[in-house]
């Protein structure tokens, strides 16, 4: 019965999103050379939602482009292709940071213009953030997640990644992140067997998998993706795992019994970047700079827990609040930045460090 | 139109066209150019292929993704066909055990995926159950290992293997059961020498669409298998991120088609073979390929004929009686099947009235709130009516191509059958992220990319095969020469096909519509590369659900996925089904 009481604005929401689809099936690329108009890039979910308050609306109505926000997950194949055939649905991109530099080495990135922004924000923001392709307006981390059911206060808990490894001392389920797309495990063994963190890169590959061997039996389960870990967290189907920080603060806000250790965390970003040839490649810089603005990253940090790079944004974020960021300056000297220029670099087989990591792993699963 | 209809009539073949003319120019271009990427044209050379098979652990990945095909095939097979066969002769409860069977496969998989996760669980409901009960101390590890990808795998592949033979099943004449004993055969003889030979056909086109789908796997072996429980796809899919370089990705999805190929033309795709008398060429095979055996098996048969012809004369006149204990042991295991194939299902539906923030189940508290986020939020409204609308046409256009394509090839030499049914079924036998990256570049070159046309397009090659799977199954059983008397009695063609073959073979039509149908409404990677994002479809909001943030609003839309279509699949049994019930009747009586 629900259903046919609601035929009525089901017709009506359906009828408009078919009328748009048409329009934008008919004439895309006359609508997208007028010059009214973005399509930016973002993850979903609750990430999606904070983004588009933080960014999407107010950037709109200061300077009246229409925005359509996407939410997906591009690879780097889907943009090489985009450009490739001069099919650009994507104005500006968001990428995981090893994705950036070998899409720039092939020309598929417009670069940013840096020129444009504002010295006094421009000063705020750090080198990392500012790469000629792409821009970095958050950072977030890998951290170790526990349970504390499992790890209660008063008894003692694991706090470091050699802590993790040792299962005699701290038994439990565990989880970490699968190896098959290039990012992995890979720092997180290298500190287990001692590395300190200042000495991680370039990494010793036979060290990494020398030290998996010894977790490999421990682990329940090799994740995929972010919500995964957490369904298992949440379920209590793992007592300690490797998990991305806002993933799991968003548990926690939700009365899971969960902590995060903030003991050698790995930071990492994500890029804005625009892919070469965009139709809309003046607004794309406008909304890139746009990201970088300190007041938006606050207010996008503060609706989710993801850490602004502008150090100016920590001003106006609540001191409650910024301690759950990644970057929050208390946690500098506990944390670690991953340096994707080693993942890209080439060796003299033609390979990349980050393609040879891949094969080894395909190999080492398989053992 | 009179000349066009004489070409045809003189040559079959021509009915095929609109089917390869679509995938030769969303799918065959693109795929050729792949190929020649693969081989790096243009200076060619193998160097893909021999960077490919250089590495073990590619070679060992490509065995264990036949390995796990072929045994959840096996077990499709063996689950399957008792269930099928107990569905055919189930009578007037059949319409309702194959709405039963369909249900699951509603559900989006990758929800049914995140089900079997609840039942297998550590903190599952198998293993609380085990624990309460005090059977054992500590969890089963019955997840994340190689029996969880199966019996995820078979769980979503099962109604593909039900579906084809149900429907070659059906059409199987009971007469011909029944004379078989009347001549002294009993059941089990009569069954395995007249039923079993004639429903090879269906049994052949349901293991090969099972097989070839299970080749593509990746995300029900990622979520409930173990670290070593890798398939192929996965690494290409890997591949596709962490390289640019296209090359290596096309020579390990060649070297998966190749392999899919060369077990397929062992296993024989002559998927309508033999017609007019399809047992009489089987038991030849089968009694040439096991002589031994069944020289053997004659002579103890020999021994027992004095007996058998006494109990025989007695019997004759006491009619068809089924035993109480098999019909028991039928419905024990019908219901064990039905079990295993709803449970996910109903869990999904139970989670999806849960009031909490994440999926739970059993939910501590009931709501309605994930109802009113799916209702109030036009972009999931608006994904759903688009992927409605794609499906019906994706089955409408796939339907009329493919029973076209499927009449020609049914009608030309066995050899090209096999060949030409073996190209139509590369879209759904290549790894279907490579159809993606392959459609993606054909549609690009036609300027399709992001147009509910190119969605379309993309879509139908995918479902035309599975169209011309199951058509073609049912036209095998299917007796010329009921057509040639319809023809002698002065029939033109098109009187023939509407009142003679179309009855005929409805149910195989209307069962391959219904494959295009959810093939289309639940394809997500095809459609993500086509749709360049620009056109939601429900399986990809879905997708970005999943991958995000998991809320229960998905597991509300796999409920209301699951509980409509069975209104309209009632509407369905009480207009097609009835009114086959009474041809068929009427069709039978005259003979």
């Amino acid at each position: 019965m629900s259903f046919l009481i609601n035929r009525r604005r089901f017709m009506q929401a359906t009828s408009s999103a078919m009328v748009a689809g048409a329009l934008s099936s008919a004439s895309g690329r006359a609508l997208a050379a007028s010059a009214g108009e973005l399509r930016v890039n973002f993850s979903g979910g609750n990430a999606g939602d904070a983004f588009n308050e933080a960014f999407l609306k107010p950037f709109e109505a200061e300077t009246g482009i229409k925005v359509t926000f996407i939410k997906a997950d591009f690879t780097s194949t889907q943009i090489s292709m985009m450009v490739d055939t001069k099919n650009i649905s994507a104005d500006v991109v968001m990428l995981g940071q090893t994705y950036v530099d070998p899409l720039a080495a092939k020309g598929y990135l417009e670069e940013i213009q840096y020129s444009n922004w504002q010295k006094e924000e421009l000063e705020a923001l750090p080198d990392y953030a500012k790469q000629p392709n792409g821009f970095a307006s958050y950072v977030y981390s890998a951290n170790m997640v526990y349970n504390t059911k499992k790890f209660p206060a008063d008894k003692p808990r694991p706090t470091s990644w050699a802590e993790f490894w040792d299962v005699e001392k701290f038994p439990g389920v565990r989880a970490l992140v699968t190896g098959e797309r290039g990012g992995g495990p890979w720092e997180e063994a290298l500190l287990a067997d001692g590395v300190p963190m200042g000495k991680l890169y370039p990494m010793d590959i036979d060290r990494v998998f020398a030290s998996l061997d010894k977790i490999k039996p421990h682990i329940r389960k090799w994740w995929t993706t972010a919500s995964e870990v957490l369904q298992i967290m949440r379920d209590n189907a793992a007592d300690i795992v490797q998990s991305y920080d806002g993933r799991a603060l968003s548990l926690i806000d939700e009365g899971a019994p969960i902590e995060i250790n903030r003991n050698e965390a790995m930071l990492m970003t994500d890029y804005w970047c625009i892919p070469k040839g965009s139709p809309n490649s003046e607004n794309a810089q406008k909304f890139v700079e746009f990201t970088g603005r300190a007041d938006r990253q606050a207010a996008f940090a503060q609706l989710f827990a993801l850490s602004p790079t502008n150090e100016h944004a920590f001003k106006t974020i609540p001191d409650n609040l910024a301690r759950k960021l990644a970057s929050h300056p208390d946690y500098a000297s506990s944390s670690f930045a991953l340096q994707s220029k080693w993942y890209n670099e080439i060796g003299p087989d033609g390979k990349s460090n980050k393609e040879r990591l891949v094969q080894r792993w395909n190999e080492w699963i398989l053992q | 139109m009179k000349t066009i209809q004489k070409r045809i009539r003189s040559m079959p073949i021509l009915l095929t066209v609109p089917a390869f003319g679509l995938l030769f120019a969303v799918f065959g271009i693109p795929m050729i150019l792949l190929f020649l990427t693969s081989v790096n044209a243009p200076s060619f050379s193998l160097a893909n292929y021999e960077g490919f098979f250089a590495q073990r652990s590619y070679v060992l990945i490509l065995f264990q993704t036949f390995k796990i095909s072929l045994v959840a095939t096996a077990f499709c097979l063996i689950i399957g066909y008792p269930t099928a066969y107990l569905i055919a002769i189930a009578g007037r409860a059949r319409p309702l055990l194959m709405v039963l069977v369909f249900l699951p496969w509603l559900t989006s998989a990758l929800v049914r995926t995140y089900a079997w996760t609840v039942v297998l669980g550590d903190n599952g409901l198998i293993n609380n159950f085990l624990l309460n009960v005090g059977l054992i101390d500590t969890p089963l590890s019955l997840i994340y290992n190689r029996f969880a990808v199966y019996v995820g795998m078979v769980h979503i592949m099962l109604p593909m293997m039900i579906l084809p033979m149900v429907s070659v099943m059906v059409n199987i004449d009971s007469s011909l059961m029944a004379a078989a004993r009347s001549m002294g055969a009993r059941h089990l003889t009569a069954f395995l020498r007249v039923f079993l030979p004639l429903s090879i056909p269906g049994v052949r086109s349901g293991c090969i669409l099972v097989f070839v789908v299970c080749l593509g796997f990746y995300v029900t072996p990622q979520a409930l298998g173990g670290l070593g429980d890798t398939m192929l796809s996965t690494l290409i899919n890997s591949q596709l991120t962490t390289t640019l370089d296209m090359a290596p990705t096309a020579a390990a999805a060649f070297v998966l088609l190749a392999m899919a190929l060369v077990v397929l033309s062992m296993a024989g795709v002559n998927l309508a073979s033999a017609h007019g008398q399809p047992g009489a060429t089987e038991q030849k095979v089968r009694a040439s390929r096991f002589p031994l055996f069944s020289n053997l098996a004659r002579y103890i048969n020999e021994l027992g004929v004095s007996r058998r012809a006494k109990r025989w004369a007695g019997k004759l006149y006491q009619g068809q009686r089924v035993t109480p204990w098999s019909q028991i042991i039928g419905a024990g295991f019908l219901t064990i099947v039905m079990i295993y194939l709803l449970a996910p299902g109903l869990i999904v539906i139970a989670i999806s009235f849960s009031a909490g923030e994440f999926l739970e189940f059993p939910p501590r508290e009931l709501s309605l709130r994930w109802y009113y986020s799916f209702f109030n939020d036009p972009s999931w409204i608006g994904a759903l009516w688009n992927s409605f609308q794609f499906a019906v046409i994706v089955s409408a256009v796939s339907t009329i191509v493919g029973t076209m394509a499927a009449f020609g090839l049914s009608r030309c030499s066995t050899r090209l059958r096999s060949s030409l049914t073996m190209t139509i079924l590369t879209p759904i036998t290549f790894p279907v992220i490579v159809v993606g990256v392959a459609v993606y570049l054909g549609l690009a070159r036609l300027g399709l990319v992001g147009t509910s046309t190119g969605i379309i397009l993309g879509q139908a090659i995918g479902a035309i095969g599975y169209v011309v799977v199951v058509v073609l199954a049912t036209l095998s059983g299917f007796d010329r020469r009921l057509e040639q008397a319809a023809m002698s009695m002065r029939a033109g063609p098109t009187q023939t096909f509407m009142r003679v073959t179309l009855p005929l073979i409805r149910s195989g039509i209307i069962g391959g519509a219904l494959f295009a149908f959810l093939a289309s409404f639940d394809e997500v990677i095809i459609t993500s590369f086509v749709s360049g994002y620009a056109i939601p479809t429900l399986p990809l909001k879905m997708l970005e659900n999943l991958k995000q943030q998991v809320d229960p609003t998905i597991a509300a839309v796999g409920a209301l996925l699951t509980l409509l279509p069975v209104v309209w699949l009632v509407a369905l049994y009480f207009t097609l089904w009835r009114t086959r019930g009474t041809l068929q009747k009427t069709t039978v009586n005259p003979a």
